[in-house]
């Protein structure tokens, strides 16, 4: 028995040294192609970043963390929330308004904004979950048209909201009051502090697991996802589920922009980081939707991010070998993972055919039955 | 019974030989040392219990998977079948069980479709269309819309692709799963004319009595390996099933009544509108079930069925009507109170609605009886109690199993069933809703699944029971119902009836409603 | 998942520039040769038909007079301030200096990074708001050369009706409106000045969208404008190809756009207004090479030619003089052209 786990560890090990093994051929290929010297773009990758950059990365990793748990919500129903970008961006910029008028003293600001920024992004993802359970329409169409719509909202409102100093081309909303800020976790002395709102995060990937491993409510969630048709003859409610998720996710997406909002940029402005929500969905496969895997996502797209200068400026390799490597590893985790599934799935029904006393062949699923 | 030695009819060498086919997947032999000799101008069946491996030698023998071991060998030439167009080129063709036509071609399209060199898309294509369905009996109009055509004539649409194709080895995989009576009649007349004009017939089936009927030769597969090959005259059909299984059979026969006159169920006026606005789905039925009764519903498929049991859950909006259960009308309530109030459901697809595949056997356990103890208290899940209860069914419902962790994908058809059955009368139901809950499940399976619903009949529940066995149907039956194009059309008494006046009835011949060519 | 992670994505900043020659005064120290000058762009980086490409340009002719040392590297769009933070200490790290930003988008980093690394020197384009002593300001009196082409388009109009389409509607774009109408009025004042912004911040799509362009421009035409003058980066493109199906009129903006167009549109430049940005890079670099390092705000109007009009293509020959006068008269002091619509 112990054999079969270490097996089991064995294959949970196999998928993504696979994936980094395939992505790291690949990437070199593709330096090959372009003439860049792949040692030294490797031996960059590689080095052991800075101090100020690990609080970079942990920084980054933070909020691209949130916004893969926002996706994932999302993806274990097989709702494609491609608008956590739009999302995350109605919601701090509402967080960045409300924080900045500062109604309330020091952290119950601070605990309104986030709790508005909850509750903006779960309304703007609501619209695509209330079109698709009354109307049918796909959760991808309507969240990439909200994104839009969301880029212009923000623009407009915020030419509305915002205080411009003369001469500044850049435009933000009122700087947030320092007693409502969160403070940084002071890290090796350097220039850069850790973003206090990491602890939000970690926070959140534990209700994350928690909900959905735990609780009826992600047992019917993730049934849902996993076969609707199956979902609704148990007696979940699918179309209420589709709601709610979509608000969970906009909810969890409100959060993204938070920890850059109250730890760094104490404002929203035309410089504030965009495209968090793309890279989410990236990270959510990337972490098989796993609040660990999630995790460790997050954190391997942020230092890939932060090696994109040394990059350039050190060895003179284009920023967009980041954005390839970003992007094959995803497509090499996916299918890594695809295959080792499969792989897993035959030994489980090894294993069934052995515990059986008579070789019974595992149930076609497509194959035409005699 | 008579084992057949050499089955040739004449000195040339048979259509089909197969010597020692042998084929392995990880952690089963699907195939294990078949030999098979299908003489020409015969049709030779091949019989044997799911899991048997049937399919796997069919396509073996269309080239769909190569096998591991062995020789095949066609009109004397030894043969490597890589794909289906070696197979069709050494003169193989296959008419699977799920017919593959485009709806909104017509017949001479769907035919030409794919086989465009052989005699161009024109009036040539024509011509030949219109001569094999002559000279075949087939009958078949080149003109016609698919969609139009009734289930035995876009079987036959098959049969004639295959043969456009040059084929004069057909091959039919359970060919008359989707056929009433009336039609199999007729399938087997096109088949012995394919035979008298000199071709060779696979035919792949475990109904047995029709397998007497109109093989030459037959084939009994079981593990795997080809058991025997025994002409049909030495045989009855519950000798062959034993040669099946290996063992003695059980057979569905109700006992003695225990119907009560108390109404669980009582179903009034149930109206289910077609939403893309045709006739009703389901067509003003009324009907009760008492404790300790089970009430079979015939029908051709696609009669209403489904959606009765849908609507019957909740499944379905717009439905009108009243359903009351033990004295609640639960008309309005949502699936998952239905549920609650004791309705147990074996739907009839177990992949789509009965399983989640990819969880563990205990998540499968918890899925329908998520608002009850023992899988889920206080809005939690619990994992313990979930994982003990499966163990329950897996030992009470002899589900095989290595445990409770195992995915529900892993498991066979017929135990993924047992653990349904286990899991649906484990609510402590007053209902059972069972549609085909032997549809694809092995002998040894079926039995069991049997035994189950006469043990719910037993305690006092209401069984409303669906199937498209009409054995099944009699044998377990207090009641029979024939439901034709959504509406209720006849009762019959299971100790009077027989499958061919049943099968009247769900065609329509007999009753008021007249029959018509293309209704499914 | 590259497109993914790039969708979404809109060009940030961007407008272009060309060529001044800057006034140079001094402060700091540097030894012409083995200078090592870390350059970083805005998102698009060099190759971008644009302000980038116009700051590449100065470097690379910095680089080819001065025998300098240089590196690049560009944003990412959407990126976060810290990578833009970053991306100035790997330079400061690896031994460049000075570290010219290209863009305003860099304001606050640049602030920020200056104040870490006294010894190193700062250069930003376009931005006054970081300030230190040693951040240089490089920016442009754009107002001053809009005054010109908005005369132009005065001298020109038939139909008393002249258009201004703005890439994006910030403080920087709006001065070149400002100098447009302006110069426009100067000459008519009766005449008509439709103005649109394509995007308003924080969406800078308005810089990078051809297709919006050529609808503004459309509709301006349509409506009786017969000069159009676009301060809208790559989305100019589209306001040409408009006035082409219009017959009408357009002015470009940054470089001399007659040389960089398609030859096909080249029949509807009127002129260019120009931002002259390699002289500014060129000149920054040229007395950082002779020891005499800039800091503070180094403004290059039309004065020092660090804007101005095109001739290419000779349109405006036949009111050259008239506008040389008006240049004259900002140039004395005589015409003070604002700043703000």
């Amino acid at each position: 028995m112990s054999g079969g786990r270490v097996r089991r560890l064995l294959l949970g090990a196999a998928a993504p040294v696979l994936a980094l093994v395939a992505a790291i051929l690949i990437t070199s290929l593709v330096l090959l192609v372009a003439g860049d010297p792949v040692l030294d773009t490797w031996s960059t990758i590689l080095s052991a970043p800075r101090e100020r950059n690990v609080a970079n990365i942990i920084n980054n990793a933070t909020v691209l963390y949130l916004s893969g748990l926002a996706v994932a919500v999302g993806f274990r129903m097989n709702l494609f929330n491609i608008g956590v970008d739009g999302q995350y961006r109605i919601a701090a910029f509402a967080a960045a308004v409300v924080a900045g008028e500062a109604w309330l003293p020091g952290y119950l600001n601070t605990v309104l904004a986030i709790v508005v920024a909850m509750a903006v992004g779960a309304a703007w993802a609501g619209i695509a979950g209330l079109l698709r359970a009354t109307r049918g329409v796909s959760e991808v169409i309507s969240t990439i048209m909200l994104n839009f719509i969301s880029t212009s909202l923000v623009a407009f409102l915020l030419r509305k909201a915002a205080v411009r100093a003369p001469g500044s081309n850049s435009i933000n909303t009122k700087e947030i009051p320092e007693g409502s800020r969160i403070p940084g976790i002071p890290f090796g002395g350097g220039v850069v502090e850790i973003y206090g709102f990491v602890v939000l995060a970690v926070l959140s990937g534990l209700a994350y697991w928690f909900v959905l491993n735990r609780t009826r409510f992600g047992f019917d969630l993730r049934a849902t996802g996993q076969s609707t048709t199956a979902a609704v003859a148990s007696g979940i409610n699918v179309r209420r589920m589709i709601v709610i998720a979509m608000l969970i996710s906009g909810a969890a997406a409100g959060l993204v922009g938070l920890p850059i909002l109250f730890g760094d940029a104490y404002s929203y402005g035309s410089t504030f980081q965009s495209g968090l929500g793309f890279s989410g969905i990236a990270i959510a496969l990337l972490g098989r939707n796993h609040p660990v895997g999630i995790g460790l996502g997050a954190l391997l797209f942020a230092y890939l991010n932060e090696q994109s200068n040394p990059l350039q400026i050190l060895v003179g390799v284009s920023p967009e070998i980041v954005a390839i490597t970003q992007g094959v590893i995803v497509l090499t985790v996916v299918v890594s993972y695809e295959v080792v599934r499969r792989y897993r799935r035959r030994l489980e029904q090894q294993a069934v055919a052995a515990a059986t006393d008579r070789p019974e062949r595992p149930a076609p699923t497509e194959e035409v039955a005699t | 019974m008579a084992s057949v030695e050499t089955p040739s009819r004449s000195d040339a060498p048979p259509a089909v030989r197969l010597r020692g086919i042998g084929k392995r997947f990880p952690g089963v032999i699907a195939n294990d040392d078949i030999n098979i000799d299908v003489a020409r101008g015969t049709i030779h069946a091949i019989v044997g219990e799911n899991g048997a491996g049937k399919s796997t030698l069919m396509k073996i023998l269309y080239g769909v998977q190569p096998p591991d071991s062995g020789t095949i060998e066609i009109d004397g030439a030894a043969v490597t079948l890589g794909s289906p167009a070696d197979a069709i080129k050494a003169g193989v063709g296959m008419v699977f069980q799920h017919f593959m036509l485009a709806d909104n071609l017509t017949v001479a399209e769907n035919v030409v479709l794919g086989a465009e060199r052989l005699h161009g898309i024109g009036a040539a294509a024509r011509e030949e269309i219109t001569r094999i369905s002559g000279s075949y009996g087939l009958g078949v109009d080149p003109d016609r819309l698919v969609e139009d055509l009734g289930v035995g004539a876009r079987q036959r649409v098959e049969i004639l692709k295959v043969l456009y194709r040059g084929a004069r080895i057909v091959i039919l995989d359970e060919p008359t799963a989707v056929l009433v009576p009336q039609e199999v009649d007729e399938l087997f007349d096109n088949l012995r004319e394919l035979k008298a004009e000199g071709l060779s017939v696979i035919f792949i089936s475990h109904k047995l009595d029709e397998v007497l009927s109109v093989a030459d030769e037959i084939t009994v597969v079981r593990r795997g390996t080809t058991v025997t090959t025994v002409d049909p005259a030495g045989v009855t059909a519950r000798q062959l099933a034993e040669l099946m299984v290996g063992s003695e059979l059980p057979s569905p026969s109700t006992e003695s009544s225990t119907v009560t006159d108390e109404v669980l169920l009582s179903v009034r006026d149930l109206t289910l509108p077609d939403p893309a606005g045709g006739r009703p789905l389901v067509d003003g039925v009324s009907f009760d079930i008492h404790r300790g009764e089970v009430l079979g519903i015939a029908g051709v498929e696609g009669n209403g069925q489904a959606e009765l049991v849908e609507t019957i859950m909740g499944m379905r909006d717009g439905a009108t009507g009243t359903v009351e259960l033990a004295g609640t009308d639960l008309s309005g309530r949502s699936t998952g109170q239905r549920r609650e109030a004791g309705i147990g459901y074996i739907p009839e697809d177990r992949h789509r609605h009965g399983l989640l595949l990819d969880s563990s056997l205990w998540e499968n356990r918890v899925l329908g009886h998520q608002t009850r103890r023992p899988s889920v208290s206080h809005g939690l899940v619990d994992r313990a109690a979930a994982r003990a209860d499966t163990q329950r069914i897996i030992e009470a419902y002899d589900v095989r199993t290595p445990g409770p962790e195992v995915p529900a994908r892993a498991l066979s058809g017929g135990n993924q069933q047992k653990l349904i059955v286990g899991r649906e009368m484990s609510g402590d139901p007053v209902l059972l809703i069972a549609a085909h809950p032997t549809r694809g499940v092995d002998v040894g399976a079926q039995a069991a699944i049997w035994d189950h619903v006469k043990n719910a009949r037993r305690n006092g529940l209401a069984v409303l029971l669906i199937s498209a066995d009409l054995d099944e149907l009699i044998g377990l039956s207090d009641r029979i119902e024939v439901i034709l194009r959504g509406g209720l059309v006849g009762r019959f008494d299971p100790s009077e009836v027989t499958p061919e006046d049943l099968g009247s009835a769900m065609t329509g011949a007999g009753s008021d409603a007249p029959r018509e060519e293309g209704s499914p | 998942m590259a497109a993914l992670l790039a969708a979404g994505v809109m060009s940030l900043g961007a407008l272009s520039a060309c060529g001044s020659s800057g006034g140079s005064d001094s402060s700091g120290s540097g030894s012409g040769d083995g200078l090592k000058v870390g350059m970083a762009y805005d998102v698009g980086g060099r190759g971008d038909q644009s302000f980038n490409d116009s700051a590449a340009a100065g470097l690379d002719k910095a680089k080819k007079d001065l025998g300098i040392e240089t590196q690049e590297s560009e944003a990412v769009d959407g990126e976060a301030e810290s990578a833009r933070e970053e991306r100035l200490r790997t330079f400061a790290d690896a031994g460049y200096n000075p570290v010219i930003a290209v863009g305003f988008a860099y304001s606050a980093s640049v602030a920020k990074v200056a104040k870490e690394y006294p010894d190193i020197d700062f250069a930003i384009i376009d931005d006054e708001e970081a300030k230190g002593d040693n951040i240089a300001n490089l920016v442009f009196a754009e107002e001053q050369g809009s005054f010109l082409v908005g005369a132009a388009a005065a001298l020109k109009t038939k139909s008393n009706e002249v258009g201004f389409v703005g890439g994006v509607e910030t403080p920087l774009i709006q001065k070149f409106e400002a100098g447009y109408v302006a110069g426009a009025k100067a000459v008519k004042p009766d005449i008509t000045v439709d103005t649109t912004y394509l995007s308003q911040p924080p969406d800078f799509s308005g810089f990078g969208d051809p297709a919006k362009g050529k609808t503004a421009a459309q509709g301006m035409y349509d409506k009786g404008a017969d000069v159009v003058y676009h301060a809208a980066g790559g989305s100019g493109g589209g306001v040409f190809e408009a006035a082409k199906s219009a017959n009408k009129l357009a002015i470009g903006v940054d470089s001399d756009q007659y040389k960089t167009v398609d030859a096909s549109l080249r029949s509807v430049i009127l002129t260019s207004m120009l931002k002259n940005v390699d002289v500014a890079v060129y000149n920054y670099l040229k007395s950082a090479s002779e020891g005499d390092i800039p800091t503070g705000v180094r403004r290059y109007d039309l004065k020092v030619g660090g804007v101005d009009y095109s001739t290419s293509g000779g349109q405006v020959d036949d009111i050259k003089s008239k506008l040389d006068d008006y240049k004259q008269q900002i140039i004395d002091g005589k015409i003070t052209v604002p700043t703000k619509p």
